[in-house]
């Protein structure tokens, strides 16, 4: 951060002369504006940030990052819920919950830890299948069993 | 004189405008750039048959560190857990309850069945506590070191006190 703020330092006071000259004569708020932009495109060029995201110019990224917190808070509420009043609808919406935010989470550790782009396209594919089973058992557990919720109060009556 | 100095002073901005647009050629495709980057250190990385980052042996193991790697750990074997169930429940024939009466009826004992159930309930408390730890991060509080420590003896006293309890349900 140090550097940076020298950088653009540095650049404002290597630009300002011949900038202030033209300031003076022809016109002060383009002259001005360019200074400025040059600084944020020094500072964009250093913060590029490594990321999937990156470059695609969108909100994905943040917009992710948001979901993930969302659904955990989601899942947080969830947990009483299944202890006052289980039944289908908690099963069924704990068994997406759980899912994608376990989905969520180990893609985490996947961009994580899988270098090369080739590994990285197989480690997500693999990802998906594995939580498109775990999505479809939990719901055929929820339909043909005794669902999510009594399964663990079964579990702790033992 | 004062249009020499328009002039040079012109061609001054204009030269400083060509700069710009070979800084701004270079910052628009950001994310390649990075990714080029990226790619290229760990081509290097290979190469040079170094280690892979982190360097876990040159670091001295800290309360944060070691329950920052815990949650992921009891993340991905929550994850895995789950998905070994729902797969299960998918593959085996026979319903819960059975299989439930077909483990009970080996009588472990308590002292097995308690430990069990703690060992069950511990990572599902772990990983709650510190979730809601790093979704208190996430809103910019409590990132001072004392702070940080702080709430971490918090997260284990809740969990062990927490699962301690379940496990004697």
């Amino acid at each position: 951060m140090a550097a940076l703020v020298r950088i653009s330092s540095v650049c404002h006071r290597g630009v300002k002369p011949l900038l202030l000259r033209s300031t003076t004569l022809a016109r002060p708020l383009a002259g001005l504006i360019k200074d400025h932009d040059r600084s944020c495109v020094i500072t964009a060029k250093i913060h590029a940030t490594p990321s999937n995201y990156a470059g695609s110019g969108s909100k994905a990224a943040s917009l992710h990052w948001t979901s993930e917190r969302v659904l955990s808070i989601i899942l947080l509420g969830m947990a009483p819920v299944a202890y006052y009043y289980p039944g289908p609808a908690i099963d069924y919406s704990l068994a997406a919950a759980l899912t994608l935010h376990g989905h969520w989470g180990l893609g985490q550790v996947l961009t994580d830890y899988v270098h090369g782009d080739l590994k990285i396209k197989l480690a997500n594919a693999s990802l998906f299948v594995l939580s498109a089973f775990t999505f479809a058992g939990l719901c055929y557990f929820n339909y043909s069993d005794v669902g999510i919720c009594k399964a663990v109060a079964l579990l702790w009556s033992k | 004189m004062a249009l020499l100095l328009r002039t040079v002073a012109r061609q001054g901005l204009y030269s400083s405008r060509s700069q710009f647009g070979v800084l701004y050629r270079h910052a628009v495709p950001m994310g390649t750039t990075a990714k080029e980057e990226m790619n290229k250190f760990w081509a290097k990385n290979t190469r040079l048959n170094r280690p892979m980052s982190p360097h876990l042996t040159i670091y001295r193991w800290s309360i944060p560190m070691m329950m920052s790697i815990t949650h992921r750990g009891t993340g991905v074997g929550l994850s895995a857990g789950i998905s070994a169930f729902a797969i299960a429940a998918l593959v085996l024939p026979g319903d819960y309850p059975q299989y439930l009466d077909m483990i009970h009826s080996w009588s472990f004992g308590p002292a097995l069945i308690t430990a069990t159930k703690f060992a069950l309930a511990f990572p599902v408390a772990y990983h709650t506590y510190n979730g809601i730890r790093h979704l208190i991060w996430d809103v910019g509080k409590g990132f001072k070191i004392p702070e940080v420590y702080r709430s971490g003896y918090v997260v284990i006293a809740l969990s062990v006190l927490t699962s301690v309890a379940l496990a004697a349900i």
